[in-house]
């Protein structure tokens, strides 16, 4: 852009030098070109270049590559004993399923080892408050989808979308390749050249970033981003538990309980195994992970179980113990968790006991609420703990210019979330459907694809998109990792309302993703009826946010001086969150 | 019927000229003066691939169109005049298109082939040639398509330029236009509200009085015979078509002769769109404009 404003002087510059340049690069490089270089094969990267080479209006006009710098190979013969699941698990709205169904790539996933979402059971882990959604109630089940959303493993997404590319020739898939370097011509709109260190030269109409959080493309681009690291680490890992009784349901129901130190989450995956996701604090993470993995299934059944001070007690004891270097055996913390249980005086047979269960048990008319926590877990599958750190980003725009034009992000290259609401991919998977559609319709009308203006509808459409989901799930952590008394009765308040009022219920219904994106359908506007469930709870936890505030500017302005409380009158009355840049 | 302009050889302004040559190098740059022409450009051929698939299910049975087709200008020797620096002429290119660019500007055309130079795929059926639309007419070459959009507001002596631009169409060859109408309303969006107030446009960019309505076009082309040649016994002789417009009902021209759709800048979105045949009061500013030359034996 800056070398527009002396345009006469470099004009004529260009005209005289660009054409003997333009002839030593090309006698001097043998580079390729392409109209679209992705870089990254994780889901979103892969998800786009089946979007895009499935599309039968691109057939034979869009020369595509995919560059990795993993082996896909191994993705592609990832494969797994029955009832063994990788750690990794993503939740897919029936949004994003839909648009998997449209370009074809949903065939080539293992159904058999998803497993649907048909009710949801998230609660206070201070005040028991607690709100339940369940497809019945949405009335999904008569729309054809089978629950609210579908537990996938990212190995078997990303195996199934890789066997569908493989099935079409249009996109050249390069692994085992890694970006040594992004480099572009000093005129501008040229385009931008991938080096890969196995010496292949990439020029690319446009460079697409499905490179994850740290993403090259996205420094080649020069676009900045703003966010922070949550104190918080996740620990993800695979359980395995008893196959729910004949007086039950499926396995079917997700749990999340908002402990002041996170969120646990417990997503089920088949009858016998479940996913958990379990974002805590650091040192916390590090101590869990170095028990014994059946130490570590009793602390999962307590931490969904236990009163909130009794489970902070055992963590205190677990971060002990570690300290010490003498981390808790099983029979501690059994004896540990028992003594809670029963100066809580929690009957052994209630469901809300950690203990695991005899094998006679199973018999047994099981206690009225069950339903209310999730299976008690028997064992950890070996070799699935691991643990992650939390990050809030987001980039400023998702489009480069100057000198990172022709350049565009998607996925987690362009925002990374808390993934307590497990929007993370399906963010993702809705970005690569609307650049993969923006993508078409500019082909159609003979435009250039790397062009700003092209490209220009897909920030439009999704920044806001993307802005209200992330910030709703930024403000569920802060306002859950508190324990601070008025907060913990506005919030539950808030997901009691929740829970009853039938009109929001119906508002989610009809935004869980039951309606198929139409890919015929022109560009519009953020005009769509697919707002995510997110999007209804985001609205009422932003309400929510805003009291919990003004709660505690009162607070702070009975301990402190006037002034300051009319300081924070005046910060609360302000909108705080970043206003997006590039949307006009 | 137009705005009164002495009849000169050439349609070519000298003022207009120089403005556009000082404003070439601005001409890709996405973001500055030029940025309503990018936003534009996708709606342009949107409507040049509507109207060419609507005569093309027309004039096939249904089965042998593809809507879905991307070079659906294969095949098609199709000219831009006034390319400037070359924004419409690379989208018909891209699609498929032999297509000429001709501007009266040097320095466009130096711009536009440097452009052009930057994308491989252009260099088979793209070429600019600096001259003005009057000088291919002694060339024997004539287009199924051409195209002058935001020109006409431009030139001195638009009945000539558009008998230019007829007579250069071969027969059932396409004419795209597009234009600003001479209204109030017009004056304050593109000159006033563009021009003096937001800055979004150089300032003297359009001249209010070189507008032209919807309806002085269609006056234009109903009084419009293009010449034929026609044999007759063996000795060719001229004569002449039907009018390009043989009637208007309520105003409006039929479907297969002509349209005039309106376009309108949404600013929420920052973007064009093209409003619904015979919105009311939509082509009171920036308008399309299509017309069909008479078929070879369409003589009436």
């Amino acid at each position: 852009m800056l070398l527009y404003t002396n345009g006469p002087r470099l004009l004529s510059k260009f005209l005289r030098s660009t054409p003997p340049n333009r002839l030593v690069r090309c006698l001097s490089t043998n580079h390729e070109d392409y109209d679209v270089v992705i870089v990254g094969g994780g889901p979103a990267g892969l998800a786009l270049a089946c979007a895009l080479g499935s599309k039968s209006e691109l057939q034979n006009v869009l020369k595509i590559a995919l560059v990795e710098a993993g082996e896909l190979s191994r993705v592609h013969n990832w494969s797994s004993p029955n009832g063994s699941f990788s750690n990794r698990v993503v939740s897919l709205t029936n949004a994003s399923q839909a648009f998997l169904k449209d370009t074809g790539s949903w065939d080539y996933v293992e159904l058999e080892r998803t497993a649907p979402v048909e009710e949801m059971q998230v609660w206070d882990g201070i005040s028991d408050a607690r709100i339940t959604f369940s497809t019945s109630e949405l009335g999904l089940s008569s729309t054809g989808h089978s629950g609210m959303a579908r537990l996938i493993e990212t190995l078997n997404l990303q195996r199934g979308l890789l066997r569908h590319l493989h099935a079409m020739p249009t996109v050249q898939i390069i692994d085992k390749s890694r970006v040594q370097s992004i480099t572009s011509d000093e005129a501008p709109g040229s385009w931008p050249m991938v080096h890969l260190d196995t010496g292949r030269m990439l020029k690319a109409r446009l460079l697409i970033g499905a490179d994850g959080p740290n993403s090259p493309v996205r420094s080649f681009a020069n676009i900045p981003s703003y966010g922070w690291s949550y104190d918080t680490q996740a620990i993800v890992c695979t359980m395995d538990h008893p196959p729910k009784g004949p007086f039950l349901g499926p396995n079917t129901t997700a749990y999340q309980r908002f402990l002041p130190t996170g969120p646990i989450a417990f997503l089920p995956i088949s009858a016998t195994a479940s996913s958990l996701v379990w974002s805590t604090k650091p040192a916390l993470a590090t101590a869990l992970k170095a028990c014994e993995p059946s130490v570590l299934a009793r602390m999962i059944n307590a931490a969904f179980r236990l009163p909130d001070v009794s489970v902070g007690y055992i963590h205190n004891r677990i971060l002990e113990a570690h300290e010490a270097g003498k981390p808790l055996t099983e029979e501690e913390i059994n004896a540990e968790i028992l003594w809670r249980e029963q100066s809580h005086s929690i009957n052994q047979t209630s469901a809300y006991s950690s203990m695991v269960p005899e094998a006679s048990i199973e018999s047994r008319i099981p206690p009225s609420d069950v339903e209310l926590v999730p299976p008690i877990v028997t064992s950890i599958q070996p070799g699935t703990v691991a643990s992650f750190p939390l990050r809030y980003n987001h980039t400023e725009t998702y489009i480069g210019e100057g000198q990172g034009s022709r350049t565009v992000l998607v996925g987690d290259a362009a925002h990374t979330i808390h993934p307590l609401a497990g929007q993370g991919l399906n963010l993702g998977l809705g970005d690569v459907e609307c650049l993969s559609r923006c993508i078409t319709e500019a082909v159609m009308r003979g435009g250039d694809i790397g062009a700003y203006t092209c490209l220009l509808p897909y920030t439009q459409e999704r920044y806001l998109e993307n802005h209200k989901i992330m910030s709703a799930c930024d403000k569920l952590h802060k306002i859950y990792s508190t324990s601070f008394g008025p907060l913990v009765q506005l919030r539950s308040v808030g997901l009691e309302v929740l829970n009853e009022l039938d009109s929001i219920k119906a508002a989610i219904m009809m935004s869980a993703g039951s309606v198929s994106r139409n890919n015929n359908r022109l560009l519009s506007y953020n005009s769509d009826a697919r707002t995510t469930m997110f999007n209804v709870a985001a609205k009422g936890v932003e309400s929510m946010n805003t009291a919990a505030h003004v709660a505690r500017v009162v607070r702070d302005g009975l301990t402190g001086l006037a002034v300051d409380t009319l300081q924070n009158v005046a910060k609360a009355a302000t909108p705080y969150h970043h206003a997006p840049k590039d949307v006009p | 019927m137009f705005p009164t302009r002495l009849l000169r050889s050439s349609t070519v302004n000298a003022n207009e000229i120089a403005h556009f040559s000082r404003l070439s190098a601005e001409w890709w740059n996405e973001r500055g003066e030029f940025s309503f022409l990018h936003k534009m450009n996708p709606v342009r051929m949107q409507f040049i691939r509507e109207k060419l698939l609507e005569t093309a299910y027309d004039e096939q049975p249904e089965e042998a169109v593809d809507a879905k087709k991307v070079g659906i200008l294969e095949g098609l020797d199709v000219l831009d005049v006034g390319c400037g620096g070359g924004l419409l002429s690379e989208s018909l290119a891209r699609i498929g298109a032999r297509t000429t660019g001709i501007d009266a500007s040097e320095s466009n055309i130096s711009i536009a082939q440097h452009h052009a130079s930057l994308d491989p795929r252009l260099a088979s059926n793209l070429t600019y040639k600096h001259a003005p639309a009057e000088s291919l007419l002694t060339q024997s070459k004539r287009y199924d398509v051409v195209c002058s959009m935001e020109v006409l507001e431009h030139v001195d002596n638009p009945s000539m330029f558009l008998k230019t631009c007829a007579e250069l169409l071969k027969p059932s060859g396409h004419l795209f236009l597009s234009t600003i109408s001479r209204t109030p309303l017009s004056y304050f969006l593109t000159i006033f509200m563009a021009e003096k107030v937001l800055r979004e446009v150089a300032d003297g960019t359009h001249t209010y009085s070189k507008y032209i309505k919807p309806s002085e076009l269609l006056e234009f082309f109903q009084l419009y015979r293009s010449s034929l040649p026609y044999s007759v016994n063996g000795d060719s002789v001229q004569t002449q078509s039907r009018p390009w417009i043989t009637r208007l009902y309520s105003g409006e021209p039929t479907r297969k002769e002509a349209e005039v759709r309106g376009m309108i800048y949404n600013p929420l979105s920052a973007s064009w769109v093209i409003a619904p045949r015979g919105a009311w009061g939509a082509a009171e500013c920036n308008y399309l404009f299509w017309i069909r030359k008479p078929a070879l034996n369409d003589t009436l």
